[in-house]
């Protein structure tokens, strides 16, 4: 009897083995198709970082997600995915705390600065990876903006450019752009007949916020700002926000759960505990970035308001820039005008 | 973590150690095997192997108009380990082991439900390549993964087999807190459905 069990047992333990080391096989490198997930480990964290697209010519472009607490794969969608891999491969990044990385650090660890340092060790690993010669173009979209920016002033080295898509570099003084932004486009609106009631609420909202910042009223600003654009797309203003549907599913596969919980986590530590909306500002640093650079930005951008493109643009410190204001977008262009948005992407890519 | 890691080790010890003297025959009795499933049916998917070893059990046979009905409540210990993953994307493969007891009530239908308490648990989670950078250098991780304390309660129903003492059907509804996790704990929830046995087949 004792043998049977052993025997049974030792098969059991025999197909978890199989099933563990073949979950683990990696496969030899396709550098004209990329499927790879790596993991960084920097200062107590291990981070994901999903590879695809076209790695032939050793080029990539590296995405910060917004949030903080957003999750890299959320941009794998539409042209990124269809045009933009095409041409080089991209790599959508989980930072600290957020999406799917885990580890083991302090809150204290939890913060911009760390975060860009983070960056910077993510640029050293495909380097490693994939040789000195790769070709690394930075994008950050909302909070990514103000995260890539950081790691730029920093160390540019590795970094070939820098896009900046609707970028938060001046987290700190949001809160009084968005009572001046909101009240403008609710009164515009109201004028055109648009949803007159919404609008009207923002307005009193707008006149009934605190003077001086405060998280709750903060977050009723942002939430409004959310909110506003969607009405700007049921109104065709704004074009609508297009996700496909991904094929593969990656991000329900990718377990949401643990990424949502991370990001609540997140966003606790950088926006309520640190203060991102009240202390943070890069403006003035922004001149020290000098590596090509270009910004994208929706024209209905309600959530970081379109002034802060220009203010990017004048302020960046590059003798090769440009701008772009997409003129159906709202706050994420990518899936407002996906098309457009490949277009320059893409030209900006290959003209580097 | 380590602290966790040498308790576990010990209380694992002390648990082999103590069933090493334990009458074959008796053991064997006592003990049911389970195997299923394990997973979140969605994001990942894994095996599950595990035993129950009886420690106390109490029979109340009640009078009713239709009869006899016996109900039987059983504090067992527990133990079981598993493998789950996310195949595609692979940020979601672990094993997972866990130490506890079970409270378990049968009807007189053979309908059962339990509660477990699994206080000693560890997840150790397997990542795909890794690199570590400190400062300048970048150097590849072998065996890249971590370990996390993983304390584990479970709620679940079953059905003994017609004329079995101890084999049948399970689903647990399995809640585990995986800690240190990035600047706090992960709560994590799980899905278990297999088959227990006995392998004396006992009836």
């Amino acid at each position: 009897m004792k043998t049977t069990i052993l025997n049974k047992l030792t098969i059991a333990g025999i197909a978890i083995l199989l099933l563990g080391i073949f979950s683990c096989t990696k496969e030899e490198i396709n550098l004209n198709e990329l499927d790879e997930t790596i993991f960084v480990r920097h200062k107590g964290a291990d981070m994901p970082a999903y590879i695809h697209g076209n790695g032939s010519e050793k080029v990539f472009l590296v995405i910060l997600h917004g949030g903080p607490g957003g999750s890299g794969l959320q941009y794998r969608n539409n042209t990124i995915k269809s045009r933009i891999e095409k041409n080089n491969a991209v790599v959508y990044f989980d930072q600290r705390n957020s999406g799917n990385s885990q580890g083991n650090h302090s809150e204290a660890d939890v913060n911009i600065d760390t975060m860009a340092e983070d960056v910077l060790a993510l640029a050293k690993v495909i380097k490693a990876k994939f040789g000195d010669d790769s070709k690394l173009f930075l994008m950050g979209h909302s909070w990514g903006g103000a995260l890539g920016a950081a790691a730029l002033l920093k160390n540019q080295e590795d970094f070939t450019a820098w896009i900046d898509v609707s970028g938060a570099h001046s987290p700190k003084g949001m809160y009084e752009q968005y009572k001046v932004v909101l009240k403008e486009i609710a009164e515009e609106q109201i004028a055109l007949n648009n949803n007159v009631i919404y609008w009207q609420t923002v307005i009193d909202l707008v006149q009934n916020v605190g003077q001086n910042y405060s998280v709750d009223d903060f977050f009723m600003l942002n939430r409004a700002a959310h909110a506003g654009e969607r009405k700007l797309e049921e109104d065709n203003i704004a074009n609508k926000a297009q996700i496909d549907d991904s094929d593969d599913n990656e991000l329900i596969l990718n377990n949401p759960i643990t990424a949502t919980w991370n990001s609540n986590g997140v966003l606790d530590i950088i926006v309520f505990k640190n203060g991102l909306w009240e202390n943070v500002s890069l403006t003035d640093r922004l001149s020290e970035i000098t590596i090509p650079s270009l910004v994208l930005w929706g024209k209905y951008d309600l959530v970081v308001p379109t002034l802060y493109a220009q203010e990017a643009f004048d302020n960046l410190g590059s003798e090769d820039k440009d701008i772009f204001i997409f003129e159906k977008s709202a706050h994420s262009p990518m899936d407002n005008e996906p098309e457009l948005f490949a277009d320059k992407v893409i030209e900006f890519i290959n003209g580097h | 973590m380590k602290k966790f890691n040498i308790i576990f080790l010990l209380i694992a010890a002390l648990s082999l150690q103590a069933q090493s003297q334990t009458d074959g025959s008796s053991f064997l009795n006592q003990t049911q095997f389970k195997v299923g499933y394990y997973g979140s049916l969605l994001f990942d998917n894994g095996l599950n192997l595990g035993a129950e070893y009886q420690w106390k059990e109490k029979e109340k046979v009640k009078e009713k108009k239709k009869g006899q009905k016996t109900i039987r409540q059983q504090l067992l210990f527990n133990g079981s380990l598993g493998y789950s993953t996310n195949f595609t994307l692979q940020t979601d493969n672990g094993l997972q082991t866990y130490y506890g007891l079970i409270w378990r009530r049968t009807n007189h239908k053979r309908r059962q439900i339990n509660i477990e308490l699994n206080p000693l648990g560890y997840y150790r989670s397997f990542l795909p390549e890794a690199f570590e950078v400190e400062g300048n250098e970048v150097s590849k991780v072998r065996f890249p993964g971590r370990s996390y304390y993983a304390p584990s309660i479970s709620f679940g129903i079953g059905r003994l087999r017609k004329k079995k003492r101890n084999a049948g059907w399970y689903l647990n509804f399995n809640y585990s807190m995986r800690m240190p996790y990035n600047a706090g704990a992960l709560p994590v929830f799980s899905i278990q459905y297999g088959h227990r046995f006995n392998f004396k087949n006992n009836k």
